[in-house]
């Protein structure tokens, strides 16, 4: 367990309930309930969960902008609380729901957090990350100015500039566009595979999670539901899609469908069908037997992105 | 305390002043403004006083005490909710940045600012008024040094307000200070005043400061007590109103640093 570079034991958060408690006691509503994680060092873990599952809860109590109702939080061994600064040092964070003074200049901005760190020589550093992320010609727009994917790189910047050991990134690639989004992706790899830095993100771009994380933690109801690898969560969930374009006897097929009680979608002369794995070639004969005829067929095995919505759908 | 750390707060909010003009003015503006209305009022007034000269002095050097007292006061406030409206609190917080750090930073902008304004004020009084308050000598050390603690401690306390309640309540940021103006007894004695107000003036470290300015003005002498008795007020206030602060900050950690707008 010597390189587990962050522990969350029987983490809580209870928050007072709105309302009048009938009781006279103390009404709460549990955020995060009872949760325990590791990440190990250089490992890159996704935190999923539909929205108001806990994730941003939870990411707050790991920076310590949030007082957790009870469990410990403990990076490098150390916990947060008791050796804030020290660990601080060593952490960083980026999100979409936290801005930069908007009249400051990205430079202005990248200068004077720059100064919240201990770090070595500051110039050289800024530069070195204003060219990682593409950031030369923004330098002198202020913050106001920028598109939201621009503030999202500058933002994404901001949490590299400490050569931090562990990153927090919420919805790091949310409102970039794909290239460069692919861009951040490599920077992210780039970084764990030099400096060994751990990255617990949380995302709602599925094929990003199954193509960048090592594990993914699913929470829902502030409760750990899962924690796995990207492949067997998505193995939990044993219905494949098959898209057909039927060029003859559709009709059978629906008729087949709503009999086998098949959920089915149709858009054109394309139809949709989810169906468990181990039914699929007793359905492809069917399908010759009956003489319905296709032109194309894609079959696609269950993914992340069904994990995720068969969790949505339970809460 | 990490010296670089309140050096990087201190440069946002340079970096701030540096590209807004509604920031800048109010350094100037408001200091000029007052100092020109009053300055033109007195100088029509002075004629009806029997010693013209000192009674433009007092005046002045009300104006001039007060707008560093109340520069202080919001300074303070009005940083905490630029933090606010940036919604840049977390990016501060989740660095290795102390809240000692942050209030010292706090603390060090609100006395140049304040100086500032003071120091403009002076050269407009000076310039249309022929006025200074150099008068004063070196007692203008001790009664700006508490100026700035009852400004620090309205503005701790305000702070706090507006942490725990967010930016529903920010108009105390701008109105506060001048709640306590006609309690100070900026431009008369406290005996003019009411029963009443005379008592919540007596609670007041200004008041003892202002006070203490007029007499040195028209006696030529000070009595210590009243910058003693300012003293003792102004500590007890500035770590009151510093433990409140500090509360609130933590109570705002329980609700969690992102829902404070």
């Amino acid at each position: 367990m010597s390189n587990v570079i962050l522990e969350v034991k029987n983490l809580t958060k209870q928050f007072p309930a709105k309302g009048w408690s009938s009781s006279g006691r103390g009404n709460y509503f549990t955020a995060v309930d009872d949760i325990s994680f590791t990440v190990k060092s250089g490992e890159i873990v996704g935190f999923l969960g539909p929205n108001g599952a806990g994730k941003t809860t939870t990411m707050q109590m790991l920076l310590g902008v949030l007082t957790p109702t009870s469990g410990i939080v403990a990076y490098f061994g150390k916990d947060l609380h008791k050796h804030r600064e020290e660990v601080l040092e060593q952490v960083n964070f980026s999100t979409t729901y936290t801005q930069f003074p908007w009249r400051l200049t990205v430079a202005e901005c990248l200068t004077f957090i720059s100064y919240l760190y201990d770090i070595p020589n500051r110039k050289e550093r800024i530069n070195r990350i204003v060219e990682s992320f593409r950031l030369e010609k923004l330098l002198k727009k202020e913050i106001a100015n920028l598109s939201a994917g621009q503030k999202t790189r500058v933002n994404l910047a901001k949490a590299f500039i400490n050569y931090p050991k562990v990153l927090l990134l919420d919805e790091p690639t949310a409102s970039l566009d794909p290239e460069v989004a692919l861009h951040v992706r490599n920077i992210i790899e780039e970084q764990r595979k030099t400096y060994d830095v751990s990255v617990l993100i949380t995302s709602h771009n599925m094929a990003e999670i199954e193509e960048l994380c090592d594990r993914v933690i699913f929470i829902n109801n502030g409760k750990i539901i899962a924690d796995d690898l990207p492949q067997n969560l998505a193995k939990k969930i044993a219905v494949s899609h098959i898209e057909l374009l039927v060029s003859e006897n559709m009709e059978k097929l629906i008729e087949y469908c709503e009999k086998q009680k098949l959920s089915y979608s149709l858009k054109g002369k394309y139809i949709r069908i989810d169906m468990q794995e181990k039914e699929l070639s007793d359905f492809l004969q069917k399908l010759s037997r009956e003489q319905i005829v296709f032109d194309e067929i894609s079959i696609d095995k269950p993914s992340l992105e069904d994990y995720f919505f068969s969790i949505a759908k339970v809460k | 305390m990490k010296l670089h750390r309140i050096k990087g707060i201190i440069l946002r909010y340079l970096f701030d002043l540096r590209h807004s003009w509604d920031r800048l003015s109010e350094v100037f503006y408001w200091p000029v403004i007052d100092l020109v209305m009053w300055g033109l009022t007195i100088s029509y007034f002075k004629q009806f006083s029997p010693d013209p000269t000192l009674f433009v002095i007092a005046i002045i050097s009300g104006i001039i005490f007060w707008i560093f007292a109340w520069r202080a006061e919001y300074e303070l406030s009005i940083s905490l909710l630029s933090e606010m409206w940036d919604k840049n609190l977390i990016n501060l917080f989740v660095s290795p940045l102390k809240f000692s750090e942050w209030v010292s930073a706090l603390l060090i902008l609100s006395l140049v600012k304040g100086l500032m304004s003071t120091i403009v004020a002076m050269i407009v009084a000076f310039v249309l008024f022929q006025t200074h308050i150099f008068t004063f000598g070196f007692l203008m050390i001790p009664f700006m040094i508490l100026l700035i603690m009852s400004g620090w401690a309205l503005g701790f306390t305000i702070a706090g307000i507006i942490l725990r309640y967010g930016t529903k309540v920010q108009t105390l940021a701008w109105t506060t200070a001048w709640a306590f103006a006609p309690f100070s007894a900026i431009y008369y004695p406290v005996d003019i005043l009411p029963g009443w107000a005379q008592f919540i003036a007596r609670c007041l470290p200004t008041s003892y400061i202002f006070e203490g300015a007029r007499e040195v003005l028209f006696q030529g002498v000070l009595d210590p007590m009243k910058l003693v008795i300012s003293l003792l007020l102004n500590l007890v206030y500035l770590t009151l109103a510093l433990i409140f602060l500090w509360k609130s900050f933590k109570k705002v950690l329980q609700r969690g640093l992102v829902n404070v707008y």
